[in-house]
């Protein structure tokens, strides 16, 4: 079993749009794979039409086991089941800080589906504390999707040097360029730049489209509603990198 | 409720109809439908269906399941259908099915083919909260037959139990009831008239205590006759080496019980058939060696040291080539004059009621007395044996042990039936674990023999079957220290076979009463 976080320190990158999508596609290949959407604001919950309620809540979340267990809900697609997201899921921060082992509470309450799944993404909200922390406690790897302005990739070195402060394994993370906008001078030279001074950047990006704006209204993964199209297509290459580069090199 | 359940429609009722009225009820969206093809395999003597397992083959995959099991154990993919178990891919599937199939091939029973219709039941939300699959297996290119199954599956999706439950009581409540054990497999080869279980080598022969002997003895030969043409139909196909073993094996036992169920036949009729069938033995003697040379192929490189592993290639296709020839040779044999008219007279013979007759001093015996005698003798002859080898172990000897040995085996599995099954089993066992020391040794020293022989028949010309030599020298010496090793272990066998418990349990079973 191999986690995959789908995470940011900024928001609006499209990290719900690629855990969806990803997920999906890994599913696709046969791969027993599980989302959990950590984000109260419960949006890839939506795409799936599923109803954003855990079992008790983020009480029952923060316990962990049987109560998780119960939560979890088959999507329409074969292979993929999701843990969907709870408006309480909002002060998980504080909560997980009030705990003993309180950087570690989300690897134990994930650790129930190590046995049953080949993949588990995350699908994360916005968070740089004790959260971030227990996601990179959590996952083996993290995928960051940088959009290519100033601002993102300021964002992103902050990540870098939070990683690095606190002893995680910066090679763990990887990330992707996303919401890329083709005419945009500036998101070309910077992702230039950017391929330069980062490790792990996959060479696969995710262009802006409307297309896959589209998403809250098929409520569905691109590749359902619109196969074939440069919005599914990019995913299905970002997939065959996160497979390549990320999923079949060793264990950090 | 379990993760999907399958419903058996009222006789008479439609599935579209059924359909139809849920579709007033629920938002229900129809899927594509999906055709497939099955055809499901297994070897001659049913060695998958004897273990309860389903090996099918549909698009590119193998599957292999449970029998009345819908649950997928293991599968892989295919390029096309394998038929010894050497063809499949590299894959769990093989590992399993290599001991349960070993050198039989596996044969393309029938073919059947599916359509499924699957439907999704949705939520106000458009979400899939239950699949409805009506699944339907038609004989495959025959349009018109009316189906041989179908079914209603109802599959739950995580986290929306209550859904299918609410279905599933409605569905019986609409008189829909759920299949539990069922499978296609019996109806599709009922389609083309074929019994599972229906062949096996094994003797199986029932018989009653007081059964006159020569009519048992009837009874017995019948069956082994039986068996005889089953096989010799399929040896000229050469599917794989175990019909024309079966064969053999048969012939053997017909031979052994014509001189050891002593007295139930007129003495010339028995020495006329006992000529006739060791004549018929012989046919086959050459295709029978070749077969197990080249059955050992691994096992023979296995022995071999790494460098010299593909040296030896030359003397299998030496061997190869020999065996087609060979196979040819008794082809010919049996559709010779000479073995159509052996066989006839045997059937008829066979076939005729048994004559009174004063000079035939066992025939009128109840069979139980006879399987006593005939037993018990035969099992004291070979303790006797084994305990001469023990004082002076001799390779003749050992030999000889060996064929009694075999003698026994058969007659305990002759009359089988007459004796308690528990008791007869823990001393075939015993006798097995002796027969197999015996036979080890038995075959070493042959195969031994044999490779000393073809290395004066191997023409020497060039470099290579030099080699092939020097590699035949190596594998000469491995077989030998083998064989030191198998005939040490004989005194250890023979001692637990030869044990004062099995000597009184043989005692017990087959000492006379009388």
């Amino acid at each position: 079993m191999t986690t995959l976080a789908l995470y940011s320190n900024k928001g609006g990158v499209g990290k719900t749009a690629a855990a969806v999508n990803l997920s999906y596609l890994a599913a696709q290949t046969g791969a027993k794979t599980l989302i959990c959407d950590l984000d109260p604001q419960s949006s890839a919950t939506y795409y799936f039409r599923v109803k954003p309620k855990l079992k008790s809540g983020a009480k029952g979340f923060i316990k962990g086991g049987k109560q998780v267990y119960k939560s979890v809900k088959g999507t329409d697609y074969e292979n993929l089941d999701l843990l969907p997201a709870d408006f309480s899921l909002r002060n998980l921060d504080v909560t997980f800080d009030k705990l003993r082992h309180s950087k570690k509470a989300l690897r134990r309450i994930l650790s129930p589906f190590r046995e049953e799944y080949d993949l588990i993404i995350l699908d994360c909200p916005v968070t740089i504390s004790v959260l971030a922390e227990n996601i990179f406690n959590a996952v083996d790897y993290a995928l960051v999707p940088l959009i290519p302005t100033t601002l993102s990739v300021r964002t992103y070195r902050q990540l870098l040097s939070f990683c690095k402060k606190k002893n995680y394994d910066a090679s763990k993370i990887y990330t992707f360029f996303s919401m890329v906008d083709r005419h945009k001078k500036m998101h070309l030279e910077l992702m230039v730049k950017a391929a330069r001074e980062f490790n792990g950047v996959l060479k696969s990006l995710v262009p802006y489209l409307a297309q896959i704006e589209k998403m809250g209204i098929y409520r569905a993964p691109v590749a359902v509603y619109a196969p074939g199209s440069l919005a599914s297509k990019s995913y299905q290459n970002l997939w065959s990198k996160v497979q390549k580069k990320i999923l079949s090199s060793k264990r950090p | 409720m379990q993760n999907s359940l399958k419903f058996k429609l009222p006789d008479g009722h439609d599935e579209k109809q059924f359909i139809g009225k849920l579709a007033d009820q629920y938002a229900l969206k129809k899927e594509p439908a999906v055709a497939e093809r099955f055809t499901i395999c297994d070897t001659f003597d049913w060695r998958l269906f004897n273990k309860s397992l389903v090996l099918y083959a549909s698009g590119n995959r193998l599957f292999l399941r449970k029998l009345a099991k819908d649950k997928i154990l293991h599968s892989a993919e295919i390029t096309s259908l394998p038929v010894y178990i050497w063809d499949f891919p590299d894959s769990e599937l093989k590992r399993q099915l290599a001991p349960i199939i070993k050198m039989r091939a596996l044969l393309r029973l029938v073919e059947v083919q599916s359509r499924s219709m699957p439907y999704r039941i949705l939520n106000p939300d458009e979400k899939t909260v239950a699949r409805l699959v009506y699944e339907e297996f038609r004989p495959s290119r025959r349009k018109d037959a009316s189906a041989l199954a179908n079914h209603l599956w109802l599959k739950s999706v995580k986290g929306y139990p209550k859904n299918s439950r609410t279905l599933a009581k409605q569905f019986q409540e609409a008189g829909l009831t759920i299949i539990k054990k069922e499978d296609i497999f019996f109806k599709a080869l009922e389609l083309v008239d074929k019994k599972p279980g229906s062949y096996s080598a094994r003797v199986n022969i029932q018989l009653e205590p007081d059964m006159r002997a020569d009519k048992a003895t009837k009874i017995i030969l019948r069956f082994l006759l039986q068996i005889i043409r089953i096989n010799e139909a399929n040896i000229e196909k050469d599917l794989d080496t175990e019909f024309l073993h079966d064969f053999r094996v048969a012939i053997r036992r017909t031979r052994s019980a014509l001189s050891q169920i002593k007295n139930v036949f007129p003495t010339r009729t028995t020495d006329r058939f006992k000529k006739n069938f060791a004549f018929v033995g012989k046919l086959s003697n050459e295709l029978r060696d070749l077969d197990v040379y080249l059955l050992n192929e691994d096992t023979y490189k296995a022995l071999l040291p790494p460098v010299l592993c593909d040296d030896i290639d030359p003397l299998f296709d030496y061997l190869r080539k020999k065996r087609s020839k060979a196979l040819q040779k008794v082809i010919r044999g049996l559709k010779s004059k000479k073995y159509a008219k052996i066989l006839q007279d045997w059937e008829t013979f066979l076939n005729k009621p048994p004559h009174d007759s004063a000079t035939i001093p066992s025939a009128a015996l109840p069979v139980i007395d006879l399987a006593h005698k005939r037993i018990y003798k035969k099992y004291r002859g070979v303790v006797k044996a084994g305990n001469l080898i023990l004082k002076k172990t001799e390779d003749e000897r050992l030999h000889a042990l060996r064929i009694e040995c075999k003698k026994l085996r058969y007659l305990m599995e002759f009359f089988a039936s007459l004796f308690p099954r528990k008791n007869l089993s823990i001393l075939i066992d015993q006798l097995k674990k002796l027969q197999d020391n015996l036979g080890d040794f038995n075959d070493l020293s042959i195969q031994k023999e044999y490779l000393l022989n073809i290395s004066t028949e191997i023409p020497v010309t060039h470099q290579q079957s030099k080699k092939t030599l020097i590699v035949i020298g190596s594998l000469i010496g491995t077989l030998e220290k083998e064989r030191q090793i198998v005939k040490n272990a004989f005194a250890k066998t023979f001692t637990g076979f030869a044990s004062s418990e099995n000597q009184e349990l043989f005692k017990e079973l087959f000492a006379s009463k009388s």
